[in-house]
């Protein structure tokens, strides 16, 4: 296959499933019996007119969808309302300017609270992941390399371990010892830090960072170690390993240009397929550690039945993933020339 | 007929169920540790009421003087935030957690398993809408969308259980698809198919018995993954109120001032059941995987066994027409060394010579001992493999006393390799140029990479392949194509002696004799000694010198082409000449020789042809024949050549 | 319009594939013309050998007389019955006629069954009412015919516990127990050890003479056909470039392609070492044809007629025909 065509297909089925996305997304918050925006109108802490500035943008008092309704006998006349002044089309055509509606908690716009958040996860997701993979691959190279020595099994069984560990609970363990040693028991910042110079802001964050990334780092290490070393145990157990020693390489030679990268291969799809649950773990980690990050806003929206909130940090989850995921794919396509034509 | 009587030793290998079960976890320490574990926290939480101090379902007598009281005393774990022994917590706690693990695990695999069993078996349009349908759950964060669910419905068990189960489907129906898509392509499923059988009967008695283990693997890391779902969602405030699983004993804990209490038995009791019980899972399925998928034993790059030095000998330096001897090995000989077993004896005492320019056919059938005889000449041997007498000279150098650096430096440079099959020979993601190139490099570090470059296209032209394909993966070269490649590589640092260790196997006639006239040419020009390994006498008997025919590890007889050929004193060798199909007597009936090569672990005492040869008398049942000189450099190992 | 007496008939049997899987917006038009006008016809009782190298379309030929593969033109006669586009109830009847032994005998065999249920399954699958000792007795009864004697021993094995030629055994006792008419057998010798082969080859020579099974034999070595074929059919890319006596094409070949492969077999004797006549390239894929004969890019004694039209089958004696402009009929 063309490396352009499978570059397309590839994006064109992300766009697919962010669309899916798009639609599970009205229709959960829409038809489960939770239902935000009605069970929102009627929230106490509502001013009547933002009741009534909800019920304009969500257009409440217009049908789900063309015809859904029809599906009733007794409403069969709105069929044949104008289609974009359904339910779902105020959605998206919200959407598409980027309105999320308004937080039932703090009565600002979702977007800009989430837009605020976003780079916190991803800080936050990203120290986690690249520290992860990397103790995770030295890890498994130690493993595989010396296979079947105390070493090994050291690893093997300590990353079973790290696999085995509840995240949010990890976390609380680890902040129960960080507190009693001096590191901040949660947030981003320590209140009141803006106004000194810039080096002891970043040293703060990175303070605060500390625990959350640590119990990031541990309870994703332990799966990537894993994968690191049964793929590369498959790899050096190769025809062509052996044709590299044939070939008079040593050891470092062979590991560092035949080992390596055929390794990686199932990594990198693994660390794809994973991106679904390292969100998972963000959340639990930011509920713990009170990091205002995109988990920690599903986590307070829950708390608050703040649904506004909860339907628009699903969504910009679920985006982000996808995209992640498309751009480990397109990794992968580099890295294995197989891929191409297949 | 023949009269078969092969190992009658696994005569009544008997399978029952519960055997076999007793089989797998004997071997894996590791499943079975994470077997008890697991027996031990399902008993616990069947006996929860049983073994529960407290009742603690009542609320009645509880003042804020009990609130987190520490360990010991009457509560032997502390209690809770609300008063409550946090050890009946735990025991009650097991059963909700692990309800919502197995019952939601349940669920998932049984749609994974039929969708990835649906998809894999009937393909086309079925298939491609559910996987692409799977992949999109799959990208979906399911964390965040079970929150949102259960946030909008009511958090009750059975929901839980319900969105838990119905998420966490999707890497059950990826496996169970490439599983059964693997399985769906072998060969006994056609042969189902040719017998007449229907697809339900294929899926239920060929796909099913082999998706099965690895469905039972997945489902246990499906159900310690429902339970930390379950855990995170109790935690995040979602789960039951009614009934209080170890996540909600956490919730709770967390929630209302454990840590500022410094209540850790209240954070520390629930938590470590769930790291028990998913522990356990973990063990249990990784364990369980390996006896699965059995991974090979070893790798290439795992320390070796030391050589067992034998004395000094000297070295011939030339044959009796005044060539000089390249190669000499003398009476090596090969053990594969397991804990359990008695040594495997591969290769046992085998000598022979390579004059310079010669070309040396030798000659078994598989597991005869002549890719161990290979590998060990340039102790490449598999780690379990160890040179236990004899020595190799190689232009004068004991190679059986030198160092891994030593050694380094005679490889490819001095004695190189065309591996069989060179499919698995190239690594799939370098570029054939690139990998002769790093042989080169090794060899030549001062030659510039620009005349590396030319060597390689040199190398490639040599053997009928365009140099514009040195950029090219193996994968997009023909096997014919890579054959050609593997040995342009092995010749990439003019050795003095190629081993082509069944250089042909697995390619068509045509292209098989190509590669052969490809070889006998190069020999010609480049004045190579080649040691040819083949189970193919009709090859050796075109091309070579000299022929050393292996059986069962030792040399069964070793001497120029035209005498094994025409008066071979073996009694295999002149069996497997009879065995051979001749176009030039089309009208006799091909002679077979009856039964099979013996087993390196169950070797015959004597003579290791005597339970197939037709001439053999009692004492070669008895006694390992040695090898007998006769005229010439004809050898032969058999007693009845002693007359 | 049939004629009488032939047990087989094949007529201008075509089997193409589309190239490529077809996407969800693409429609793949290529094709691989895997099998392209096969005409073959098969006596009771006779054994006839499809030989050629990989891709030349013997083992699709196979898998479209099983019925495995669906023909994409043509008819296919059997015992006087056109069988081409049989209907799955019609094929399972006709499954019971016709059998084959595949040629890998260590992945033909379910890892998971005895030896019993592995024989015994086509009796379960053809539902043919017996009880479970008659069944016994015939799964018995099909192991020792295929060799494996006594039986009792190796009916509660597993496959792993059994050498490769014991296994080929099993396959073809598979195969025996439903007592076919006619056994296509592909490439049923070619993963076994040399020694072993004979034993195999003598088995299906012997089935042949006491149970009077017709079998076509599918191999690329025409070393081993001369023991039993009596007739030997070559193919290259999809096509039968001749046919005729197993006398007449290993002692007197017509086809370049023929006399080439005869010519590379090797010939276990260093005295009679000669002259072989190699083949240069690979065969094309069967998807770009080449124009005329297609076999001229690599014919050593192309001329310019053969790059533009496809030879007829010229006759040179009432067995023995050829596809090549080179040949002049008898």
């Amino acid at each position: 296959m063309e490396r352009r065509q499978y570059l397309l297909k590839k994006i064109g089925w992300s766009l697919f499933t962010i669309l899916f996305v798009l639609v599970l997304n009205f229709f959960l918050f829409r038809i489960l019996p939770g239902d935000p925006a009605r069970a929102g109108v009627k929230d106490p802490r509502l001013k009547k007119e933002a009741i009534e500035a909800i019920q304009v943008r969500f257009g409440l008092d217009k049908p789900i969808i063309n015809c859904f309704e029809s599906l009733n006998p007794v409403k069969l006349g709105n069929c044949a309302i104008n289609p974009l002044e359904t339910q779902f089309f105020i959605y998206v055509g919200n959407l598409l300017r980027g309105e999320l509606g308004i937080s039932y908690h703090t009565n600002r716009p979702v977007a800009a609270i989430l837009a605020e958040r976003l780079w916190n996860t991803i800080l936050l997701i990203g120290a986690g992941q690249i520290l992860s993979i990397v103790v995770g691959v030295i890890f498994g190279i130690f493993a595989a390399w010396k296979a079947r020595t105390v070493i090994d099994y050291g690893a093997l069984l300590t990353s079973l371990l790290a696999w085995s560990l509840p995240t949010f609970w990890l976390g609380i363990i680890l902040l129960f010892w960080g507190s009693a040693h001096g590191l901040p028991i949660g947030g981003k910042a320590t209140p009141g830090m803006s106004s000194m110079p810039w080096t002891d802001q970043w040293a703060d964050v990175f303070k605060h960072m500390l625990l959350p990334t640590l119990t990031y780092t541990i309870v994703y290490m332990g799966e990537y170690t894993l994968i690191m070393r049964s793929s590369l145990l498959d790899v050096l157990a190769e025809d062509y390993i052996l044709t590299a020693k044939a070939k008079g390489l040593n050891t470092f030679q062979i590991l560092k240009d035949h080992a390596l990268k055929n390794a990686m291969l199932p990594l990198v799809t693994v660390i794809a397929i994973n991106l679904g649950f390292t969100v998972a773990g963000a959340l639990q980690i930011e509920a713990v550690f009170s990091w205002p990050g995109l988990g920690g806003a599903i986590y307070e929206s829950v708390v608050r039945r703040d649904y506004p909130v909860l339907q628009g940090a699903f969504l910009l989850i679920a985006v982000a993933v996808i995209l992640a995921n498309l751009i480990a794919d397109l990794t992968y396509s580099y890295l294995d020339p197989r891929v191409q034509s297949e | 007929m023949s009269a078969i009587t092969e190992s009658s030793k696994s005569k009544t290998q008997s399978t029952s169920p519960l055997l076999t079960f007793w089989r797998t976890f004997r071997r894996n320490p590791m499943a079975l540790v994470g077997l008890i574990m697991l027996v031990i926290i399902l008993l616990l939480a069947v006996f929860a009421r049983q073994l529960a101090p407290y009742d603690v379902t009542s609320s009645a007598n509880v003042s804020t003087a009990d609130i987190y009281n520490p360990p010991g005393g009457a509560h032997l774990l502390g209690t809770d935030d609300a008063g409550k022994d946090v050890l009946s917590n735990f025991f009650f706690g097991a059963r909700v957690s692990l309800i919502v693990g197995f019952f939601a695990a349940f669920i998932s695999v049984f749609i994974g398993g039929v969708i990835g069993i649906v998809a894999g078996f009937y393909g086309g349009r079925v298939e491609n809408i559910l996987m692409r349908f799977t992949d999109i759950m799959l990208v979906i964060p399911d964390l965040p969308l079970m929150v949102v669910i259960v946030a909008l419905t009511k958090p009750s068990l059975i929901n839980i259980i319900f969105v838990i189960g119905l998420l966490g489907w999707t890497t059950t129906a990826r496996i169970v698809r490439s599983q059964t898509l693997a399985v769906k392509s072998r060969k006994f499923v056609l042969r189902a198919r040719a017998i007449g059988a229907g697809n339900f009967h294929i899926i239920l008695h060929h796909i099913l018995p082999l998706v099965m283990p690895l469905l039972v693997v997945n489902a246990i890391l499906v159900i310690s993954l429902a339970i930390l779902n379950e855990s995170a969602l109790s935690f995040i405030g979602l789960g039951d109120p009614t009934a209080l699983s170890w996540g909600q004993m956490l919730n709770f804990a967390f929630g209302r001032g454990a840590m500022s209490a410094g209540a850790w038995w209240a954070l520390m009791v629930p938590g470590l059941g769930i790291v028990w019980v998913v522990l356990a899972l973990t063990l249990l399925g990784h364990g369980l995987e390996q006896v699965l998928n059995p991974r090979l034993e070893f790798h290439h790059l795992e320390p070796g066994l030391p050589v067992v030095q034998d004395e000094a000998r000297q070295a011939v330096a030339r044959a009796e027409d005044g060539r000089p001897i390249l190669l000499e090995v003398q009476n090596l000989s090969v053990n594969y060394v397991t804990a359990a077993k008695p040594p495997a004896r591969a290769v046992e005492n085998v000598s022979f010579q390579l004059r310079e320019g010669e070309l040396m056919g030798l000659v078994g059938e598989s597991g005869c001992g002549k890719t161990t005889l290979m590998l060990a000449l340039l102790r490449l041997l598999p780690p379990a493999g160890q040179i236990v007498g004899g020595k190799v000279w190689f232009m004068g150098q004991d190679l059986t006393a030198m160092d891994e650096t030593e050694l380094q430096n005679v490889r490819w440079n001095g004695i190189s390799i065309v591996f069989q099959g060179a499919m698995n020979a190239f690594n799939p993601v370098r570029t054939v140029g690139e990998q002769i190139f790093e042989a080169i490099q090794k060899h030549t570090p001062i030659l510039p990479g620009d005349k590396i470059e030319d060597r390689v296209s040199e190398l490639l032209e040599l053997v009928g392949i365009s140099a514009e394909h040195k950029a090219h993966f193996p994968h997009q070269y023909s096997g014919g194509m890579r054959q050609r490649a593997m040995i342009a590589m092995a010749l990439a640092c003019n050795p003095s002696v190629v081993i082509a260790d069944e250089p042909t196997t697995a390619l068509d006639v045509m292209i098989q004799a190509q590669i052969l006239e490809l070889l006998d040419s190069l020999r010609k020009k480049l004045g190579l000694s080649i040691i040819f390994v083949t189970h193919d006498l009709g090859v050796v008997a075109e091309m070579c010198d000299s022929v050393l025919v292996m059986y069962g590890g030792v040399t069964a007889e070793y001497a120029s082409v035209d005498t094994v050929y025409n008066a071979p004193r073996h009694p295999y060798t002149q069996e497997l000449l009879k065995a051979f199909p001749d176009l030039s007597k089309l009208d006799k009936r091909l002679a077979s020789i009856p039964g099979y090569p013996p087993r390196f672990d169950q070797l015959p005492p004597g003579c290791r042809f005597a339970p197939r040869c037709p001439q053999a008398v009692a004492r070669c049942h008895e006694e390992q024949p040695a090898l007998h000189r006769l005229e010439g450099k004809h050898v032969a190992s058999c007693h009845l050549l002693e007359t | 319009m049939t004629t009488p007496g032939y047990f087989l008939e094949v007529r201008d049997l075509k089997k193409y594939f589309q190239a490529g899987r077809p996407g969800w917006f693409s429609k793949s038009t290529r094709l691989v013309h895997a099998v392209d006008n096969v005409s073959l016809q098969l006596q009771r009782g006779e054994v006839i050998a499809l030989v050629g190298e990989s891709g030349c379309g013997k083992s699709t030929l196979a898998l479209t007389l099983m019925g495995l593969e669906k023909p994409t033109e043509g008819t296919i006669l059997f015992e006087g019955e056109d069988v081409t586009f049989a209907d799955e109830k019609k094929l399972k009847a006709l499954r019971q006629r016709i059998q084959m032994v595949f040629q890998d005998p260590y992945e033909s065999l379910n890892p998971t069954q005895t030896i019993e249920e592995i024989v015994g399954e086509p009796l379960v699958v053809h539902d043919l009412g017996l009880g479970p000792a008659e069944r016994r007795e015939r799964v018995r009864r099909a192991l020792e015919d295929a060799g494996l004697k006594p039986a009792e021993i190796y009916m509660h094995r597993f496959p792993h516990e059994l050498s490769g030629g014991q296994r080929q055994r099993v396959v073809i006792a598979g195969a025996l127990v439903l007592e076919p008419h006619l056994l296509l057998a592909d490439e049923p010798v070619s993963m076994l050890d040399v020694s072993i082969r004979a034993e195999i080859l003598n088995l299906l020579a012997d089935l042949r003479k006491t149970r009077q099974i017709s079998i076509i034999f599918i191999t690329h070595d025409l070393g081993t056909v001369g023991y039993f074929a009596d007739r030997i059919a070559v193919m290259y890319l999809g096509r039968i470039v001749e046919t005729g006596k197993m006398r007449e094409v290993l002692e007197d070949p017509q086809h370049p392609y023929t006399k080439a492969l005869l010519s590379v077999i090797p010939v276990p004797n260093p005295r009679l070492r000669r002259e072989r006549v190699i083949l240069q390239g690979e065969t094309p894929n069967p998807i770009d044809l080449p124009s005329g004969c297609r076999f001229h890019p690599r014919c050593p004694l192309a001329v310019e007629r053969c790059k533009q039209e496809d030879p007829p089958y010229v006759r040179l004696s009432a067995t023995h025909q050829t596809a090549c402009w080179l040949v002049k009929e008898a």
